[in-house]
């Protein structure tokens, strides 16, 4: 009996391996994407005329949010590639998502770098430093909200941010420098053998479904106002004579 | 701690310092000034009204005031500041200069800043022209649809990445209001058309090569010896610069007129290499060092016949062999060499070279296996020779004052705008550089077959006759060795 148990248990490991993993760090890669691309738009506001305490405190929410995505995905991704049991396709296709992955790290390192730099050139206290008159005035609060996934943003942060969280983000480069030499370290993945699965002009493709979609929706409800409109001034009309 | 951006490049190559860029940076700064810095205006789009529009008079009018120069100087200055990126056009956005009229700009956010230290990357370039593609539903510019094409071709491994990232950029944009949108665009817009300028125009940020040397690590202090070093370089920095300052067309006066501005051939014509007669700023150059003379060909020409005068012809022609065989090709080495060996160095040869012992023994062991640099240590003694010695006879010899003498000195052009004209439109394309080649092959062919007499030659007829009797001439002053 113990024995058929610890099979199941091998089984259940094999199938939690081969299939739950990798559609794990599928999400979690989109969800890495999706920080990444919100924390670009951050860093750009800073030092404009939209930066300020709130920019700040989102730029730190977002970036601790990339982290644990980018924590929590590197175990998975780096404990399937180093299975030497895989078969070649799936091998193929892990390091596709290796590659997402070490791209979006990349981005976010860099973005981070900048960010500390523009921070510490533009402190949002001394008067006599003045932020530029990008045009962008603004608030960035929707996008830190679709960074992390919720609906409004909640702020507490201190009024010394500005310059309490470059420590911080100081240390959190040094990490995540730290963990992409290790991970290039552990891994053997030739990251220009990859074929990429989308060809040229693969983004116009989804998002002409989703502007269809929302024009389509329009259409229909443009519809049903005018259907509306003509029952009411066909009652009106019936009851004036 | 020093944020170093390296990106794991191992093949550590840095971009090299851009000096202008922080000093670009401070007066941006200045400019912001509410009360001392460049008026802004909002800027009246068909919806919405976006702030902090300044006007390209404001902005050269600033820079006139705040540098106490001329307006001529305050718009070169604008335009830097445009064709490097911290002032974006919104009006004619491809041409980056500075119109000084009411054409409207607005100053470019702090991220897309040009930096030394952050290379612009070909992953941005792609994710941009991908988000611009699902704006503009696959219509993109032809040379952004090239660009776009070698892109996927080159970075297919991230395309994955490439394509979610853009997607994801694009609906990220989208949270923001109208006016930031539409801002961002025009900022993200900006930024490429500096960094990937489109076809006819050149970016503002091309650096050339990069360097070997992190220009952002920390300085190592100069120790004396350097210092020393580094005064003797500028010395003869400044030295070099003295003597050929009226001798550089960008600083001095082109006689007769520069070619470039003029569009009038006559100051190439006048210096061609094998013309008869010099100008005299040619013949002033030659006077400045030895090796400006051998380099410029009519002064070689010049110095070949004084040496022919003497009878040491045979120095030059070793030094020209030797220079034919170091810049020639590969395939005819082995017999350049056997021929110069036979003609120059060989016991008895017929226009034998006199150099010591040493260098001889050296030269002929390499002979055996001849290669391009065989017979450098030669060049190089029969060079410091004729310098040291032949050199000061021929700047003091008649042939030399009489070339100088001679030498011409043109008059200045006066061209009207209508001869401007005319000139430009007579420009006609020079000689083939095959046929050039030609002609100088054909050059080399006729000095070599009436190649001039040296004295060892006619030693060895004068010795002859001296066996019937005849007096010899005066021994020559020999080179010594």
């Amino acid at each position: 009996k113990p024995l058929s148990a610890l099979a199941c248990a091998q089984e259940g490991a094999w199938i939690e391996r081969n299939f739950l993993w990798p559609e794990e760090c599928k999400t979690m890669l989109d969800a890495l994407n999706k920080v990444t691309a919100c924390y670009r738009h951050l860093v750009i506001a800073l030092g404009s005329t939209s930066d300020s305490q709130n920019l700040r405190e989102e730029l730190k929410k977002t970036r601790k949010k990339a982290q644990e995505l980018a924590v929590a995905n590197r175990t998975k991704l780096t404990s399937l590639l180093k299975d030497k049991t895989i078969s070649k396709e799936d091998r193929a296709e892990y390091e596709r998502l290796w590659v997402l992955f070490s791209s979006s790290m990349d981005l976010l390192e860099v973005d981070m770098k900048r960010s500390l730099e523009i921070g510490q050139d533009f402190p949002l206290k001394v008067p006599t430093r003045h932020l530029i008159q990008t045009g962008m005035t603004g608030s960035t609060t929707t996008v830190a909200a679709r960074a992390m996934s919720v609906q409004n943003m909640k702020y507490e942060a201190d009024s010394n941010i500005d310059t309490a969280d470059l420590r911080d983000l100081q240390s959190e480069i040094t990490q995540v420098s730290q963990m992409m030499e290790e991970m290039e370290m552990k891994v053997q993945v030739a990251p220009w053998a990859v074929e990429a699965k989308q060809e040229a002009g693969a983004e116009l493709k989804s998002n002409m479904k989703e502007d269809a979609g929302f024009a389509s929706i329009c259409a229909v409800v443009g519809f049903f106002v005018i259907i509306t409109v003509a029952v009411v001034l066909g009652y009106l009309v019936v009851n004036m004579s | 701690m020093t944020i170093r951006n390296t990106l794991r490049d191992h093949g550590q190559r840095y971009r090299p310092r851009m000096a202008c860029l922080k000093k670009a940076e401070k007066m941006l700064l200045e400019m912001q000034d509410p009360d001392t810095g460049v008026k802004s205006q909002p800027q009246r789009l068909v919806i919405t009204t976006i702030p902090h529009a300044i006007t390209g008079e404001d902005i050269v009018a600033w820079l006139a005031d705040r540098f106490q120069v001329d307006t001529q100087e305050a718009r070169s200055f604008g335009s830097m500041l445009v064709a490097l990126g911290y002032i974006y056009p919104l009006q004619d956005h491809k041409r980056l200069v500075i119109k000084p009229d009411a054409s409207l700009y607005r100053f470019q956010t702090p991220y897309f800043w040009p930096t030394q230290q952050w290379p612009v990357e070909d992953t941005d370039y792609a994710i941009y022209l991908a988000k611009r593609n699902i704006r503009k539903k696959g219509i993109l510019e032809i040379h952004e649809q090239e660009q776009y094409n070698r892109l996927h071709k080159w970075m297919n491994h991230k395309w994955d990445f490439i394509v979610m990232q853009a997607k994801e950029q694009y609906r990220a944009a989208k949270e923001r209001k109208k006016p930031d949108r539409v801002v961002f665009d025009c900022q993200e817009r900006a930024y490429w058309v500096v960094h990937r300028p489109p076809p006819g125009t050149v970016s503002g940020m091309d650096y050339g090569l990069d360097r070997r040397v992190d220009p952002n690590a920390d300085e190592v202090t100069g120790e004396r010896r350097e210092i020393i070093v580094l005064h003797i370089l500028s010395c003869s920095l400044v030295k070099y610069c003295a003597t050929y300052h009226s001798h550089d067309p960008f600083l001095s006066k082109c006689l007769p007129s520069n070619p470039w501005q003029t569009d009038d051939n006559t100051y190439w014509t006048l210096n061609m290499h094998n013309v008869e007669i010099p100008t005299k700023m040619r013949v002033e150059r030659w006077t400045f060092s030895f090796r400006e003379l051998l380099s410029d060909p009519r002064g070689r020409d010049d110095f070949r016949l004084f040496l022919k005068k003497e009878f040491s012809g045979e120095n030059l022609a070793f030094w020209e062999g030797c220079e034919d065989l170091k810049w020639g090709t590969a395939t005819q080495m082995k017999e350049k060499a056997e021929q110069i060996y036979k003609t120059f160095l060989a016991r008895g040869a017929p226009r034998w070279i006199n150099i010591d012992g040493k260098t001889m023994e050296i030269t002929v062991s390499g002979l055996r296996h001849p290669h391009r640099y065989v017979l450098d240590p030669a060049q190089t003694h029969i060079y410091m020779l004729m310098k040291k010695d032949s050199y000061g006879r021929y700047l003091k010899s008649p042939v030399f004052k009489d070339t100088q003498k001679k030498a011409v000195c043109p008059e200045e052009h006066k061209f009207s705008d209508a001869q401007l004209e005319q000139n430009a439109r007579n420009r006609r394309p020079s000689l083939s550089p095959i046929i050039l080649r030609q002609q100088e092959q054909e050059q080399r062919a006729k000095m070599a077959a009436n190649a001039p007499v040296d004295i060892t030659q006619v030693m060895s007829k004068l010795s002859k006759q001296g066996k019937d009797g005849k007096e010899l001439p005066p021994s020559r002053r020999t080179s010594k060795t």
